[in-house]
């Protein structure tokens, strides 16, 4: 929502790699490893995406959610900060934050009927409650930038604002959230990141484009590479490993 | 929608993103965001029962150093009633840079009267200010003297982003036209409209640059009606020539004019200096389309022209208007005259679940109609804006004199002359921020428990409260309730 990205509390938050990729030490003693946690914060989304299909909103709020629950989780632990409750509620917190509120008590609704374990038995309140907390870790900075924006602005310009290139680029943004990418680099560098991987693999040659473009070709390279190893390790990952991950966290 | 159940409310989180967006010279800063479950916040929370009558009060300066004002209360109790261990039920606070005045109750101060240099320095920082607002896509809609925030360099500051949101230019939403204090709203809200953008803001600039240069508010109307026909007369009234499309406004044919009024804004201040009318001129522009921008208002002949607007520090520094006993005297004696007045008004007794007076500042929020999204942070205390000034009562001392012509810069040759209520007329018994409520909405009722203070959370605000959809209004807004009623108007 800010005019400019580079003035935004969301550029002065970017962090470092290493800095995202610190387990809490509340966590480590659970035997939470850094895979582990990374793990734990992508299958998030799913629950994330459900609800956000079952109240209707748009991508814009639940890429916001992720990005406030990978914030999140830079700063708190997994075992304060239930994920099962975490998600929901920054999903609550950006519908507002992005002006499509949703009712509270309608995403208990749907979490009640999207799961109907007893590790799910969150009511309003909860939710609430969980709220203020998220606010406050994070520092109610809540503005957030997405590559969605710059996106269209860019297959324009580079002339491949055809329906299937920009299916294939707006689907690889929304893997991005997967990653912790939002939280480390500017929103347009993914966005050019992900029209890059998309160019080679639609085998379209666009070097000159980018080159012409005044940006550091070489973060967007690091980038796609991030994001092809992301689709090469994510094939490996089974339902086990997952769960595994999640019951390391019970009490 | 049930708010009660909301959280955080909508509007506080519009509040914080666009006080965090911003940070310009002529925009209140936010220092940080503080939640009362620390030590600190309770010596803060005590301090202020102290200083300041408990609860209500959203806005404390302590030490001089900051502002801080109450956000958001939260909880007291559960779903089941009760009392919930939530740490956050004492609250969020906003805390601000520290400012010593604020513009209306600078101009109130008895014996202060602007020069020209100092209105000019004053206009040019409020529409830098704005202007900026305007290109980040922020809309204030609350501009008003008491939300002019003025420190002791002389610098001016916009504050009270309570009711502010931003907006796009490509496709513009429908946004609530409840919005601005009646004085200061302009037409097209007043008629209805819900698709605006940053000329409402215009409207109220031109608004207080008139009352600058003419010593008291130019529309002191009671309700929107009395608004309207306030605007149309100096103004004229709208019609397809002088503002293309107003008939298609929701409103229009319930308010249209039964005879022709001329715009008699020329006449009326005619011995204004000629570049300010001038500029005046485009700014009260009955058309927001036809409304001056911020940016072309400081491009004006009347900031380039002789005298110039001075440099801020040049302003004469005044006396710090926060020592807390004279305040705290000052609010005595104005609720005592208010008292009375009320009694001699014989108005109608509040809902008998509001205390309306009891202890200084305490009284009830104002209300407006249902539905409406603003967030009523104000101190009752002063009425606008919830960094609001001690300043003089509704009616009496100070700057509103009724007789118009003892006023600190009315000009001699105006008085007697303004007809229709203008200039001479008596003002209507309600000032600004008339104590009394509308409606008996439970959200009126004074925040928080008597002198419980604090820490404590407030009984009538589990939560949401002060920014409840079930909105509060503020000021001069209180008509509004009443109004919906009688005209079965739909939001």
């Amino acid at each position: 929502m800010a005019a400019n990205f580079w003035t935004s509390s969301h550029f002065k938050q970017l962090f470092d790699q290493e800095e995202v990729d610190v387990v809490h030490p509340l966590d480590k003693e659970k035997g939470i490893t850094l895979e582990d946690f990374k793990l734990i914060k992508m299958h998030m989304l799913i629950p994330i995406c459900k609800l956000a299909q079952s109240v209707k909103v748009r991508q814009r709020v639940v890429a916001t959610a992720v990005t406030y629950m990978r914030r999140l989780y830079t700063r708190r632990s997994m075992s304060e900060y239930d994920p099962r409750l975490v998600g929901p509620t920054c999903l609550y917190l950006a519908s507002k934050a992005e002006e499509s509120t949703v009712q509270a008590r309608l995403l208990v609704y749907y979490i009640k009927k999207i799961y109907s374990d007893d590790k799910h038995r969150y009511e309003i309140k909860d939710i609430l409650e969980m709220e203020m907390k998220i606010l406050e870790a994070l520092n109610y900075y809540l503005v957030v930038f997405h590559p969605y924006r710059s996106l269209p602005q860019f297959l324009q310009d580079a002339g491949m604002n055809d329906i299937g290139m920009t299916q294939l680029t707006w689907g690889l943004v929304n893997d991005t959230y997967k990653m912790d990418l939002i939280l480390i680099h500017p929103p347009h560098l993914i966005a050019l990141a992900c029209i890059y991987t998309a160019s080679v693999y639609r085998e379209k040659d666009k070097t000159a484009w980018f080159e012409e473009l005044r940006v550091d070709m070489n973060v967007v390279k690091n980038i796609a590479m991030e994001i092809l190893d992301f689709y090469e390790s994510h094939r490996l990952i089974t339902d086990e490993r997952v769960a595994a991950a999640f019951n390391k966290l019970k009490p | 929608m049930d708010n009660e159940r909301e959280g955080f409310p909508i509007t506080a989180i519009r509040e914080i993103k666009i006080l965090k967006k911003l940070h310009h010279e002529n925009v209140i800063k936010l220092k940080e965001i503080v939640t009362s479950q620390g030590n600190a916040m309770n010596t803060l929370s005590y301090l202020c029962c102290i200083l300041y009558s408990p609860q209500t009060v959203l806005l404390i300066c302590l030490l001089q150093i900051s502002y801080v004002v109450r956000l958001f209360s939260g909880p007291e109790k559960d779903d089941q009633g009760k009392p919930d261990d939530n740490k956050y039920k004492g609250g969020i606070y906003m805390v601000f840079e520290y400012m010593d005045h604020d513009l209306t109750g600078l101009a109130d101060r008895p014996g202060i009267r602007f020069t020209v240099p100092q209105i000019k320095c004053y206009m040019r920082q409020l529409l830098t200010g704005l202007h900026y607002c305007h290109i980040n896509q922020v809309l204030h809609r609350d501009i008003k003297g008491s939300n002019l925030l003025i420190d002791n360099e002389g610098n001016l500051k916009l504050a009270d982003f309570g009711l502010a949101r931003s907006f796009s230019n490509e496709h513009q939403s429908n946004l609530t036209n409840r919005v601005i204090t009646l004085w200061y709203r302009p037409p097209e809200l007043l008629l209805g409209s819900t698709k605006y953008g940053p000329a409402v803001d215009m409207w109220s600039v031109g608004c207080i640059f008139a009352e600058l240069l003419h010593g008291k508010p130019i529309f002191p109307g009671k309700d929107e009606p009395e608004q309207l026909n306030k605007i149309f007369e100096l103004c004229g009234a709208p019609d397809e020539v002088n503002w293309p499309g107003v008939s298609k406004i929701p409103w229009y044919n319930n308010f249209k004019p039964t005879r022709p009024m001329k715009r008699r804004l020329r006449e009326v201040f005619r011995h204004f200096d000629r570049h300010a009318l001038e500029l005046l001129e485009k700014m009260l522009a009955l058309d927001p389309a036809q409304r001056i921008s911020a940016k072309d208002a400081l491009d004006a002949e009347y900031f380039w022209t002789d005298p110039p607007p001075c440099d801020p520090k040049s302003l004469p520094k005044y006396e710090s208007s926060h020592e807390f006993q004279t305040k705290k005297k000052r609010q005595q004696q104005r609720q005592h005259e208010e008292n009375a007045k009320r009694q001699k008004l014989q108005h109608p007794q509040p809902h008998s679940r509001l205390l309306p007076v009891q202890q200084s500042g305490a009284r009830p929020q104002m209300r407006t109609g249902p539905n409406q999204s603003m967030h009523g942070s104000q101190p009752p205390v002063t009425g606008p804006g919830h960094y609001g000034r001690p300043r003089g009562p509704p009616v009496g001392p100070g700057r509103y004199p009724s007789g118009g012509t003892s006023g600190g810069y009315n000009h001699p040759s105006h008085g007697g002359q303004g007809g229709g209520g203008y200039g001479s007329g008596p003002y209507p018994p309600q000032g600004r921020a008339p104590p009394y409520p509308s409606t008996g909405m439970p959200g009126g009722a004074p925040r928080g428990g008597g002198g419980s203070g604090y820490g404590v959370g407030a009984p009538n605000y589990p939560q949401g409260g002060p920014y409840g959809g079930s909105g509060a209004g503020r000021g001069s807004n209180m008509m509004g309730g009443n109004r919906n009623q009688q005209y079965g108007w739909q939001q």
